[in-house]
């Protein structure tokens, strides 16, 4: 399966006219609005993170860094499996501190399994404008069918089916393109 | 001393060259890391995280932190792999 350098993937929460993910929603006015394109390995955000998400002054409260790693990896698996992917364990290594109002980019891979098991690994680095990594991630999801992640999610019946036809369109893609 | 634990040494060897700089044939197993010209804690943070990368293994702090030298921290890893086997 070969990405399309820098080509957007089309996320299935995009169907939902008013979702509000604090990772990637546009329509959240408190959160940071990552958008995403494949990368060769995966999937890659870049992002400015400005002073409302500091920690010490100048430097980027490393909580953040961790819902952008993980938005990255968990999107990477919903694009890539069309399953919905909660996470279930997220640890991550801090190796520099992050500047407030500086360009990183966030590069997410799938670990071994490609993200076809119930329980999926996968890692992401954060990179500063040098290609140098100062966050490095791994973690754990569990996949599921949006069906079996319906009565965790609130949404109206309308909005569920909106959603589970984006998902399996997803899958289909995907499947698709490994058998092209 | 293991033919396994030889590759890991070669391999860390091969990163701390690349991560601070230095030629690798400057290294041996028992060099002590901090002393190494341009070593600060960000480039031995790139060193752990390389070397986490590379087998897949999520190393202890406690570990990490009392490293000293390239065979200490090829021992830390050892032992990780063998947990995760």
């Amino acid at each position: 399966m070969t990405a399309p350098e820098m080509s957007a993937p089309e996320l299935p929460w995009a169907v939902l006219e008013d979702y509000r993910c604090f990772g990637c929603s546009p329509h959240n006015p408190h959160g940071i609005a990552l958008t995403f394109t494949e990368h060769s390995e995966g999937l890659q955000t870049s992002f400015t993170l400005g002073r409302s998400y500091e920690s010490y002054p100048g430097v980027v409260h490393g909580g953040l860094l961790g819902v952008v790693c993980d938005e990255t990896m968990g999107n990477l698996i919903v694009v890539r499996t069309g399953l919905v992917a909660f996470t279930t364990s997220l640890r991550l290594r801090y190796l520099a501190p992050v500047r407030v109002g500086v360009p990183y980019t966030c590069v997410a891979r799938l670990g071994a399994d490609g993200g076809a098991n119930p329980l999926s690994t996968a890692t992401a680095e954060i990179l500063d404008a040098e290609g140098a990594p100062v966050v490095t991630a791994t973690a754990t999801y569990r996949n599921v069918p949006f069906g079996t992640a319906r009565e965790r999610i609130a949404l109206s019946a309308t909005e569920a089916g909106r959603l589970d036809q984006a998902l399996t369109a997803t899958a289909g893609s995907q499947t698709r393109q490994e058998t092209a | 001393m293991t033919t396994e634990h030889n590759d890991i040494v070669h391999r860390i060897t091969e990163i701390v060259a690349t991560e601070l700089g230095v030629a690798a044939d400057t290294l041996a197993p028992d060099t002590d890391l901090r002393g190494i010209e341009g070593a600060d804690s960000v480039r031995l943070l790139r060193v752990v995280a390389r070397v986490e990368q590379t087998w897949d293994v999520e190393l202890d702090d406690a570990d990490v932190f009392g490293v000293a030298s390239i065979a200490d921290l090829s021992t830390v890893v050892g032992d990780a792999l063998r947990v995760k086997a």
